[in-house]
């Protein structure tokens, strides 16, 4: 009841380690990472203590209780496509408790470091907890080597997250950025934390839609605008079709030049195909 | 046992709960619902009061704030129901049809002690699969004297002084055992159970236990209905709860 | 003994769970709490009602709880949780601000708030509306039970969210006058009181602007009873019996300070 759905409206339970992974043989700082990610998630829990919370109300009454004591999740539809000379990220806006929405303009697309991004999806707390540590082992990193730390470290920090904590994690990331040594680049860490590198990458619930429409419209050397259209376009037509996707539009385009910030608002987000005209106001 | 296959899934790949490992996570579906509201009678040397609140609710919410948990049957018979509204509803319907029935066979209308028969025969004829309600058959006997026969959802009855049934019930049972000093079924020769309290005291007790019930019970407010039933008519008053 | 809490009973418990015993219940606050940011500062809101399953067990509770002078948090949930969790958080941040000597800020009390209700993996079930006024100007958080938060202008939580949702979206506007911010709390306090059966009772409004905070205690008193009882029970004297009588008169009393022995400071 308390670790539910990824996406929105499936009261699906997390499910519990069966097969433990074997640790990977690692270097200092790894083990020192995961010290201290054993210290943040290492403690005796108890599925037993969790009776202690249910009440014998009403039928009704425990389904809106479960309903909104559902973790908040990200039925989302996230993207990065790279273009030549850097990537554009997008986002859909909806957070979702059950069928209810939690927030309707959430910010999906969060910093890492200057240059680097990510997409989030999948559970929030499991998510903004992942891009904190992420961003701090970032910043400290970025003080080694005193210059913009590279997108592969810090997807490579990310991945090595979600891989080791695997069992505790809900969590299905894009990490796209700009460096010297790469340009633009997207890499993609899905749940059970595999790390690669693609040219673009569609994640969440609604992206489910769109994969034919992505192959479809994607090339290779694009403009930046033409990358920006494009992921407009992948996102529009997957909160047309996704009911946990939706709200306003967030993109985040990064190359040489920096970091520039989009954000379509409701209002303005094209209507997908089949969809019907959307009246200018209601009632008066 | 052999641990489960390991499985590779993208963010999109889960979708919506299904198979024998979701059953815990959500409730069952139910053929019942509990929409609250609370029932008092008190039956009197020559008066018989009942009384239910008009809140109806399901979970945390509230369907309506005026629905009458009271239905006649005869001039002077009453059944006051809480519980599930449509085994309430149903159960009405089927007991009005009996009704119509029986003046039809033996030309007056149902007695309290009749309608109280009838009823404890059709719960119990649901027995594996009840009517989800609690009862109250409230009426004044041939000699005038007020009567109120209780119930339990599968039939089992008998004649009382006084009950109250419903949300509000472990609110108020008690207080009415108190004020209305009757004496216990189990003392041996059995003693008269009807209260002697005047009629204004009576209904001075039904409208304070209401009100109080509405400070801690969330399914019993809004409004409560009052019937007095006398030998010259019924009286029906209503009260305003509070809303909240 | 070590800090955190104590799981020994856990497997004492899933024993007995599995034999069918039930579990002990716990006060949950059926709640709705909103925040909304004006033009000034934030506005809290909360209603007085606690619950144990269909009785109502406080009908006059404090579900806004202090973090610091400028800061302030509604809580919804297991009361027990948001209680100890606000508290802990607010000690936390007074011993900060003696180390810093500077004024706690919001974001440091959600930080301290999320990663400790992370740490519980939703366990700890508090779900929280964390408001208050910085340096860097008003702030409004919601934080959840798993330790996901949102920062946004208004918000509402716990069973009553929807109805008090529903008020904002229809009223809300940037910029409301600190009156009108008022109002509009009060008026989607008020939707899950009347709509809610796990709200009820009374309006608490706290209204925190910069270097100045207005705890409202039941701002709206809204539950009157509606009927006064015209024969009430009376017990005469006597109804108890007497079965043995002393009078010591008050002047025959000497007060006597008992020996003084130190305090243990050890």
């Amino acid at each position: 009841m308390f670790k539910a759905a990824l996406h929105s409206g499936s009261g699906k339970p997390r499910r519990r380690a069966t097969v433990s992974s074997p640790h990977k043989p690692a270097g200092r700082k790894l083990l020192e990472w995961r010290g201290r990610i054993d210290q943040h998630f290492g403690y005796g829990s108890s599925e037993a203590s969790r009776s202690l919370y249910l009440e014998d109300g009403g039928q009704y009454a425990a389904l809106l209780q479960a309903e909104l004591e559902q973790p908040v999740s990200l039925g989302t539809t996230i993207i990065a496509a790279s273009y030549a000379g850097g990537v554009v990220l997008g986002a859909d806006s909806r957070t979702t408790t059950g069928n209810y929405i939690a927030n309707r303009v959430t910010d999906k697309i969060t910093p890492l470091a200057e240059n680097v991004y990510i997409c989030r999806s999948g559970s929030a707390a499991d998510t903004q907890a992942i891009s904190a540590y992420v961003q701090w082992f970032l910043q400290q990193h970025a003080v080694d080597l005193d210059r913009h730390v590279s997108v592969k470290t810090a997807a490579k920090l990310a991945q090595t997250m979600v891989y080791q904590n695997k069992n505790m994690l809900q969590a299905g990331l894009i990490i796209a950025g700009w460096d010297k040594q790469g340009g633009g680049s997207v890499h993609t860490v899905p749940l059970g934390g595999t790390l690669l590198q693609v040219p673009y990458s569609i994640g969440g619930s609604g992206s489910a839609y769109i994969t034919g429409l992505c192959d479809k419209l994607w090339r290779p050397h694009m403009t930046q605008q033409e990358c920006h259209e494009f992921v407009v376009k992948a996102v529009t037509h997957a909160m047309a079709r996704d009911g946990s996707s939706g709200g306003c539009i967030r993109t985040v385009t990064i190359s040489k030049d920096g970091v520039k910030r989009d954000f379509l608002p409701h209002t303005r987000v094209p209507i997908a195909y089949g969809e019907m005209q959307q009246p200018m106001s209601v009632g008066a | 046992m052999a641990a489960p296959p390991l499985q590779l899934h993208t963010p999109a790949s889960i979708g919506p709960a299904s198979g024998p490992g979701d059953i815990k996570s959500r409730p069952a579906w139910s053929p019942y619902d509990d929409n609250g509201g609370t029932c008092v009678a008190v039956a009197g040397s020559d008066y018989c009061i009942v009384a239910a609140s008009t809140r109806l609710s399901t979970g945390f919410s509230i369907l309506t704030r005026d629905c009458s948990k009271l239905f006649q049957i005869s001039e002077q018979v009453y059944i006051a129901s809480a519980g599930f509204q449509a085994d309430i509803r149903a159960l009405q319907k089927m007991l009005q049809t009996r009704n119509v029935m029986y003046q039809h066979i033996h030309r007056k209308p149902m007695s309290a002690s009749a309608l109280a028969q009838l009823l404890g025969n059709n719960l119990y004829y649901k027995r594996f699969f009840p009517y989800f309600t609690w009862n109250l058959c409230v009426g004044l006997d041939p000699e005038g004297k007020g009567s109120v026969y209780t119930y339990d959802p599968v039939g089992s009855f008998e004649r009382v002084g006084y009950s109250c049934q419903g949300s509000g019930k472990d609110l108020i049972q008690p207080v009415l055992d108190n004020q209305l000093k009757a004496a216990s079924p189990l003392v041996l020769p059995s003693e008269n159970w009807m209260t002697a309290l005047p009629l204004e005291q009576a209904q001075d007790l039904v409208r304070d236990a209401f009100v109080s019930a509405g400070e801690r019970d969330i399914y019993t407010g809004d409004c409560v209905e009052i019937l007095t039933i006398t030998t010259g008519g019924v009286h029906r008053e209503t009260l305003d709860l509070k809303k909240d | 003994m070590t800090a955190g809490f104590q799981f020994d009973l856990c497997n004492r418990n899933r024993l007995l769970e599995s034999k069918g015993v039930q579990g002990a219940s716990v006060t949950k606050t059926g709640t709705t709490i909103a925040g909304l940011v004006f033009k000034d500062g934030v506005v809290l809101g909360a209603d007085t009602r606690s619950t144990s399953g269909s009785t109502v067990a406080d009908k006059n509770c404090e579900k806004i709880h202090f973090i610091a002078p400028n800061i302030y948090c509604c809580g919804a949930g297991t009361a027990a949780d948001t209680e100890n969790v606000t508290g802990m958080i607010s000690s936390s941040l007074d011993l900060h601000r003696y180390a810093t000597g500077r004024e706690s800020r919001v974001v440091t009390a959600m930080t301290m708030l999320k990663s400790h209700l992370f740490r519980y993996q939703g366990y700890v079930s508090a779900a929280l509306v964390l408001g208050g006024v910085d340096f860097r100007g008003p702030h409004l958080f919601t934080v959840y039970p798993h330790g996901s938060t949102d920062a946004l202008p208004f918000c509402t939580m716990g069973s009553g969210s929807l109805n008090a949702m529903a008020v904002f979206e229809a009223g809300y506007k940037d910029d409301l006058t600190r009156e009108e911010a008022v109002e509009l709390v009060a008026n989607a306090i008020k939707a899950g009181i009347y709509n809610d059966l796990g709200s009820g009772s009374n309006v608490d409004i706290c209204v925190i602007t910069k270097g100045k905070v207005d705890y409202l205690r039941n701002h709206e008193y809204l539950q009157n009873k509606t009927y006064q009882r015209r024969h009430p029970v009376t017990y005469g004297k006597g109804t108890t019996k007497v079965t043995k009588e002393k009078i010591i008169p008050l002047s025959e009393l000497t007060i006597q300070d008992g020996d003084a022995t130190a305090m243990d400071t050890s």
